[in-house]
């Protein structure tokens, strides 16, 4: 059986993230290092899922329910032309059904940032030529910002003010980093730097919303 | 960094938060409420959870196979409750009425422990103390400092723009921040790992053969201090920024560069028993000697 293209492996990536794994997709991602970083970056988002089905902490609904309306409203990738993209979604639904809502927050945020980045890098565009935006994710952590900030109305103005600083500080570092990648688009230093940078955030965001609603 | 440890807090924490009143139910008198002391009776390896937003946390390892609490409150307005679970001692802060000020909500913890206890600390602001224990630790900070002292076991330490300074600390660290500073002294630790963004990085301690030291940031000075015995395999990468190096280093043939897009420095001293890797995107990378 001769080897795929990107995007018939991707066509059936759900699949193969729950152990189907035809011999096409397999010879594919032996050849492909663009797919099998997005197989890696969703294996782990697969571990850590598992890792948070024990918590059973209390759900912080607004920031769920923002999110996850967010999501189903915008969408990380265009439906329209990828069938891939509502496989993926369905995978994502699937692995994080389980874990507890506000580990989701960050989780989830986590989780669309991987993907985002993997498809948005320039190294990952490959797929039918086709460019992700990264306006959904941007809008998502914005309004996952807003939330969590709000939440954050009764605390400690020192404490609050510590967290905007470094809210501020770690947009500068994603805006550093991304510009950094789209000068080099082969940097995969630059990328996992921008990655790590939104990793931070959305840590920081899950973090704020945690003590907010302690309170 | 691993987010295990943080979930198994944060559960700590939420349990915490609905735990009946205890032992240390403030009295509508502050004057009788500024100082609480309560003792609990502990087997070995205790878990100790100390949630405590506002004020100094500081704990001490002692002989005795006893908790000691001892709580000064700034008001009435906060609630120091302890309780009993098992092996495991919780200690929550709380406010009373919903209007109170931070200020209102300031309590300062002062806290014995045998030296094997475990310890979850979850403080926004104030201050983390520990010294002399032994067991695994997860410290979890905003903007408070956190000094860790003779520390053993697995330490996993959180700020947001908090420092860290651990010393004389040896089992495995892993440190994170976003704009705190994280210093490590006289350190005899087999694995560390630190992550800052805006701050610096500044490690002095043994490399242990086998051991594994990763310390990356963003921005800022990452320095290590090195002994003309010391035996490592180093990389070094700064993208935007510089690596200074006074080791002297043979070529490593196993690292692959980042030579086109970064500064990068890769090489082992004497026969690389220790795994160095430091890393940071347009910070300053120093390998300095030791006075």
């Amino acid at each position: 059986m001769g080897s795929m293209d990107c995007n018939a492996f991707f066509n059936q990536l759900d699949r193969w993230m729950e152990g189907e794994r035809s011999a096409g997709a397999q010879a594919h991602l032996r050849g492909c290092p663009g797919c099998r970083g997005i197989v890696g970056d969703l294996d782990g988002i697969q571990q850590t899922a598992r890792s948070m089905e024990a918590a059973d902490a209390a759900p912080p609904e607004r920031i769920w329910i923002a999110l996850r309306a967010q999501l189903e409203q915008e969408g990380l990738i265009h439906e329209e032309r990828h069938g891939w993209a509502e496989a993926l979604r369905g995978w994502f639904d699937g692995v994080f059904s389980a874990v507890p809502r506000p580990a989701l927050a960050g989780a989830y945020l986590v989780a669309l940032i991987a993907v985002s980045i993997a498809l948005a890098v320039p190294g990952y565009r490959r797929f039918n030529g086709t460019q992700v935006p990264t306006q959904p994710l941007t809008a998502q952590l914005n309004t996952a910002e807003q939330d969590a900030i709000s939440s954050m109305m009764n605390s400690d103005p020192a404490v609050t003010a510590s967290l905007q600083k470094n809210l501020a500080i770690v947009d500068n570092y994603i805006a550093l980093c991304e510009k950094s990648v789209q000068e080099e688009p082969e940097n995969e230093v630059a990328r996992d730097y921008l990655y790590e940078a939104y990793q931070q955030k959305a840590d920081l965001l899950a973090q704020i919303t945690e003590r907010g609603d302690d309170r | 960094m691993s987010s295990q440890p943080s979930l198994r807090s944060q559960r700590c924490w939420k349990t915490s938060a609905v735990l009946v009143p205890g032992l240390l139910l403030m009295g509508a008198s502050p004057a009788l409420a500024d100082r609480i002391e309560r003792h609990f009776k502990v087997d070995a390896r205790p878990v100790v959870t100390i949630h405590n937003p506002t004020g100094l946390v500081t704990v001490r390892a002692w002989t005795k196979s006893e908790v000691m609490v001892v709580a000064k409150r700034a008001t009435d307005r906060v609630d120091v409750d302890t309780e009993q679970i098992e092996n495991r001692v919780e200690i929550v802060t709380r406010q009373i009425p919903d209007n109170a000020s931070p200020a209102d909500l300031r309590a300062d913890l002062e806290i014995s422990v045998p030296e094997d206890a475990e310890l979850q600390i979850h403080n926004d602001s104030g201050g983390v103390n520990v010294s002399n224990v032994l067991g695994d630790m997860n410290v979890e900070t905003i903007a408070a400092d956190v000094a860790l002292e003779d520390a053993a076991g697995y330490l996993t330490v959180k700020t947001v723009d908090g420092s860290f300074v651990c010393t004389r600390c040896a089992g495995r660290i892993e440190a994170s921040s976003i704009s705190g500073n994280f210093r490590f002294i006289d350190l005899r630790s087999y694995h560390v790992r630190a992550q800052t963004s805006e701050g610096n990085i500044s490690f002095n301690g043994q490399f242990l053969p086998n051991g594994t030291y990763e310390l990356k940031n963003y921005s800022g000075i990452i320095e290590v201090r090195f002994s003309p015995n010391d035996s490592f395999d180093m990389s070094a990468t700064s993208l935007k920024g510089k690596v200074n190096n006074e080791a002297k280093l043979t070529p490593s043939m196993h690292h692959h560069g980042f030579g086109r897009f970064a500064n990068s420095l890769f090489g082992t001293m004497n026969t690389g028993r220790a795994k160095l890797d430091l890393s940071s995107f347009n910070g300053t990378i120093n390998i300095l000697k030791k006075d």
